[in-house]
């Protein structure tokens, strides 16, 4: 009568076996955590709602409909709400990219290609930008270029000068470009030194045995082969200044200056939801382009690019000769200013009683330390007194530290799925859907999770003001990352280890948690720390699902600074930096410590 | 063809002395192959040669020009100093095909677009790549990758060529066919060849003469069947040879200055003019092994025996002694057995037990040559 269908039949062996079951139960996680809040935001933007009632009297809520992007595209508003924002997009993307390329790209070269001193500690300093969050470059810029013509006081520009900075330096275009520039030449650095590493200097002497000159080794063969490194980063870093959200708008919306993520924003803010959603499906298909764009461009060549490693790999320095030194203070004071003086700047503005006037006198600690007293800040206490900020102090740890730790053990899980079933297709599609929310922009992303959860939906409650969202958000942000730090990891294991324990007779489980766990733990704690400093200073991903009670340091810094509150938005600010620079500190110097360990294991 | 003059040639990178005080002449149309263990200056030496690294003293000459003095503060650069390189990692260049990476050293020549066309159509014709000349790098095999990288040393017909472990990356077996192919290669074109490997068979293989260096120094330079018959110190009679020399610390006996024992052991050297605390080097091949009692043998167990297609090499214990041997099929031979062994006095080196240095050979052939 039962039908016999052993434990041990080929089909059930498959069914039964955990990393299957484990695959599929994820698949359908990430299914809908990635994948459905897309479909979701689409659904949206074609969908008539409640609200929608008085834009339009033929609204009829729940009915498809293309008012949403028709509104957006082509009607009286699209002009103020697509196309200046667009320009200001890409304007501003592609011009912050180029610096940050140029900028980076040289310094890359510098460090790893040059005789150049102190890169020991240049490096460090160079990342800073990087590591800080981004709009306390902004508030720093601020500081500095403040224009009383917009309101507030005036900034250190015009306290020493006497004349204010034009209005194109305070807000727009430029600040903006550069702003970015700053923030992320860190990121094309490291790109492009990454690439530069990968050179064997012997096809760069190949060269200069034929009697090539420096300028036709450098054109012919060097540029050439990073090109397509080249090409990658400035999609990547373009992908990333698209959806930067807090610096845009602490630079350009005081004098209505919007890009497409600031108006995302705005128009959340104006009840404007699924007007902000086609905005964010837009930057959204931006970012898709351009990688599709890069791949396509790398796709065709990669083959052809790929080094061919091997035995006798040399990477030998150029030296710089007489522009030694000369090169080192260049790259020197660049890191200061970039690096160090903004967050000086910050520090400084943080410190003054009345903002904008730059006299000892001025000076005080009551945004650190002081009781509240209702003639400064509208009353509210100092940073290190202020219950409001603990609390978001203690949200932002739990935040960081969850998400990581969460991030981290998920991405080890479908790094082993993925490099022990690289067979199984569906292995691969995991491996795809992990690294989607990559190509997601933060504010973009955080407008997904918005429609998804705003109310409850089958056993799924609503999820927005909750913390649970905050978290289930910031682990799917970092799940590329997470993978690809898991799959270097894993690879680096062999098969033969964790098979001599299943010959032992170790389940799967166990083997899990005996074997790979602890081989693959320093590098996926690498991964958690970098996950924690991340989660912590992000801003443009939560900023559209924070509540009062789940406010977290950076939203709450954000909050000041629209309010016009900057010394406490600076030490806020400076608070997050200094604890990111902390948690880097503690990476670099693990780092350095497990490259000496390997290299005592070498010898 | 060009002949090199290196002289006091010393290169130091912070405390580490590379190069110490080396000279060397290579003759023109020599093959010349650079032995040592990693980190011995081998790669530097060949390197200080093309001018990739400039040495902190000395003085180097090509073909009678002098290419780099550090009294005269004199450098040509690698590109005027018309040599040619294969480097271990090939260094080809993944964005050319077979044919640009040939024809970029053409390029540089300004030779006119007939003879650099001609050239380069014969060149990838000597070795074969014609069919292949519009593939990318990755896109052929690592003998195939080797055979650009000469392709590409030879459009240029430099008069020097430097290999620096061309054939590392290779399997095994493709690198016994390589060595056939250099060999010959370096034959048809007759150019100088300077040669740097760790491989002590192609070194023996291909070379004319060898250059042992070992820390920095020079410690021999001979042709290869010298360099296995006559070591000049105990570093190189330990360093060639697989499997390796038998070295025996011995002193000699009370009051046959010919006879020595280390207290397991005994050998007669056949020499009276040796000092009294030595080194004796015996290649296993010159242990004749018998099992029966031979005039002057001594017995010893047989503790392993690990036979190798043609040849046997057996483990023999005496006390605390071990020595190696290698036999033919011309005697069959257990663990555990007993037999006797002689030297052959002709082919033993003595050494200086406190320097090591070769002090001769007790019947030297040479001389009785």
């Amino acid at each position: 009568m039962e039908l016999a269908i052993r434990r041990d039949s080929p089909l059930m062996r498959l069914i039964l076996d955990p990393v299957n079951i484990l695959l599929m139960i994820l698949l359908g996680i990430l299914f809908y955590l990635v994948l459905w809040p897309f479909l979701e935001l689409v659904l949206h933007t074609i969908t008539w709602g409640d609200s929608d009632r008085r834009l339009s009297r033929d609204a009829v809520p729940g009915e498809y409909t293309w008012f949403h992007w028709l509104e957006v595209t082509a009607s009286p508003l699209s002009e103020r709400m697509l196309y200046a924002p667009l320009v200001n997009t890409l304007i501003t993307g592609v011009i912050s990219t180029v610096i940050a390329l140029v900028v980076g790209g040289g310094l890359a070269w510098c460090v790893i290609r040059s005789d150049m001193p102190g890169k020991g500690w240049l490096q460090p300093v160079l990342t800073l930008p990087y590591i800080v969050p981004s709009f306390a470059i902004a508030l720093a810029w601020e500081t500095v270029f403040r224009s009383p013509k917009v309101g507030g006081q005036p900034g250190l520009y015009e306290t020493v000068l006497g004349i204010p900075p034009p209005e194109w330096v305070s807000y727009g275009t430029f600040p903006i470009s550069i702003t970015l520039a700053m923030h992320y030449f860190p990121f094309a650095y490291l790109l492009v030194a990454g690439a530069l590493m990968t050179i064997d200097s012997q096809m760069e002497e190949g060269a200069l045995l034929s009697g090539a000159s420096r300028m036709m080794i450098l054109r012919r063969i060097t540029f050439p082969v990073v090109a397509p490194a080249f090409a990658a980063a400035f999609v990547l870093t373009f992908g990333k200044t698209i959806g930067q959200f807090a610096l845009p708008f602490l630079l350009g919306a005081p004098t209505q200056f919007h890009t497409i993520a600031t108006m995302v924003y705005a128009n959340l803010a104006l009840g404007l939801d699924s007007m902000a959603y086609v905005l964010a499906i837009l930057l959204i298909l931006m970012s898709l382009l351009a990688i599709w764009a890069s791949n396509k461009f790398v796709g065709n060549n990669a083959r052809r690019f790929e080094t061919i490693s091997g035995k006798g790999f040399r990477s030998r320095q150029v030296a710089l000769g007489g522009w030694r030194w000369p090169i080192f203070w260049g790259v020197a004071t660049f890191g200061f200013v970039v690096g160090v003086l903004p967050l000086i700047l910050l520090g400084y503005q943080s410190l003054m009683l009345i903002d904008g006037f730059f006299n000892l006198s001025n000076l005080t600690m009551h945004f650190w330390t002081g009781q509240s007293d209702p003639e400064i800040a509208m009353g509210e206490p100092g940073v290190l007194h202020n219950a409001n900020i603990l609390g978001a102090a203690w949200n932002t740890i739990e935040l960081a530290f969850f998400s990581a730790v969460i991030a981290s053990l998920v991405g080890l899980i479908i790094a082993y799925i993925v490099v022990r079933k690289d067979s199984n297709p569906l292995a691969r599609m995991l491996d795809q859907i992990a690294f989607i929310p990559f190509l997601f922009p933060s504010i973009a992303f955080g407008a997904m999770y918005l429609t998804m959860f705003a109310e409850a939906r089958g056993p799924i409650p609503a999820l927005y003001g909750t913390f649970t969202l905050l978290v289930l958000i910031s682990v799917v942000n970092r799940l590329p990352y997470s993978v690809k730090t898991g799959v270097t990891a894993v690879t680096q294991i062999g098969r033969e280890l964790e098979e001599a324990a299943e010959v032992a007779g170790a389940s799967w489980g166990r083997r899990f948690r005996k074997i790979i766990v602890p081989l693959a733990s320093s590098g996926v704690v690498t991964g958690m720390m970098v996950s924690f400093v991340g989660v912590m200073r992000e801003l443009s991903l939560i900023i559209l699902l924070i509540t009062p009670s789940t406010r977290v340091l950076m939203t709450v810094g954000f909050n000041y600074a629209e309010e016009g509150l900057t010394q406490l938005s600076n030490a806020l600010v400076l608070i997050v930096a200094m604890i990111t620079i902390a948690g880097e500190l503690i990476l670099w110097w693990a780092g350095k410590s497990k490259l000496v360990r390997l290299r005592e294991k070498n010898s | 063809m060009a002949s090199i003059e290196i002289e006091n040639l010393t290169k130091r990178y912070g405390a580490m002395t590379a190069l110490d005080n080396v000279s060397l002449k290579i003759e023109s149309g020599e093959f010349l192959v650079l032995l040592g263990p990693s980190g011995c200056g081998k790669t530097t030496l060949l390197r200080c040669l093309a001018g990739l690294e400039t040495p902190d003293e000395g003085e180097i000459y090509m073909d009678g020009e002098l290419v780099f003095s550090s009294k005269l503060k004199r450098i040509v650069p690698p590109g005027k100093r018309n040599l040619g390189m294969v480097f271990q990692s090939y260094a080809l260049w993944p964005h050319m095909t077979v044919r640009d990476n040939v024809k970029f050293g053409l390029d540089v020549l300004n030779l006119s677009e007939s003879e650099s066309k001609d050239r380069l159509d014969q060149v990838l014709k000597d070795l074969g790549m014609s069919d292949l000349q519009n593939r990318y790098p990755s896109e052929l095999s690592g003998g195939q990758q080797q055979r650009v990288a000469l392709a590409r040393l030879l459009a240029t017909k430099p008069p020097v060529f430097l290999m620096d472990e061309p054939l590392s990356n290779l399997d095994a077996r493709l690198r016994m066919d390589m060595r056939v192919e250099l060999k010959k290669f370096q034959a048809f074109t007759g150019s100088t060849t300077v040669y740097v490997t760790h491989d002590q068979t192609e070194a023996m293989t291909m070379s004319t003469r060898v250059v042992v260096m070992r820390d920095g120094q020079i410690q021999q330079v001979s042709p290869p069947s010298q360099l296995y018959k006559r070591p000049e110190n105990t570093f190189v009679a330990d360093f060639i040879g697989m499997p390796r020399i038998n070295l025996i610390q011995a002193n000699q006996s009370d009051g046959k200055n010919h006879l020595y024992s280390n207290g397991d052991i005994d050998i007669d050297i056949g020499w009276d003019e040796a000092p009294s605390s030595i080194v004796v080097g015996a290649r296993p091949e010159d242990l004749k092994i018998s099992k029966k009692e031979l005039k002057g043998s001594q017995t010893y167990e047989v503790s392993s025996v690990l036979p190798n297609g043609p040849e046997t090499i057996i483990q023999l214990t005496k006390g605390g002694t071990i020595l190696l041997a290698r036999i033919g099929h011309e005697i069959d031979v257990h663990e555990g057995e007993k037999v006797t062994v002689q030297f052959d006095q002709k082919a033993l080196n003595v050494y200086d037990a406190k320097s090591g240095a070769l002090l001769g050979p007790p019947i030297d052939t040479d001389r009785t040559n």
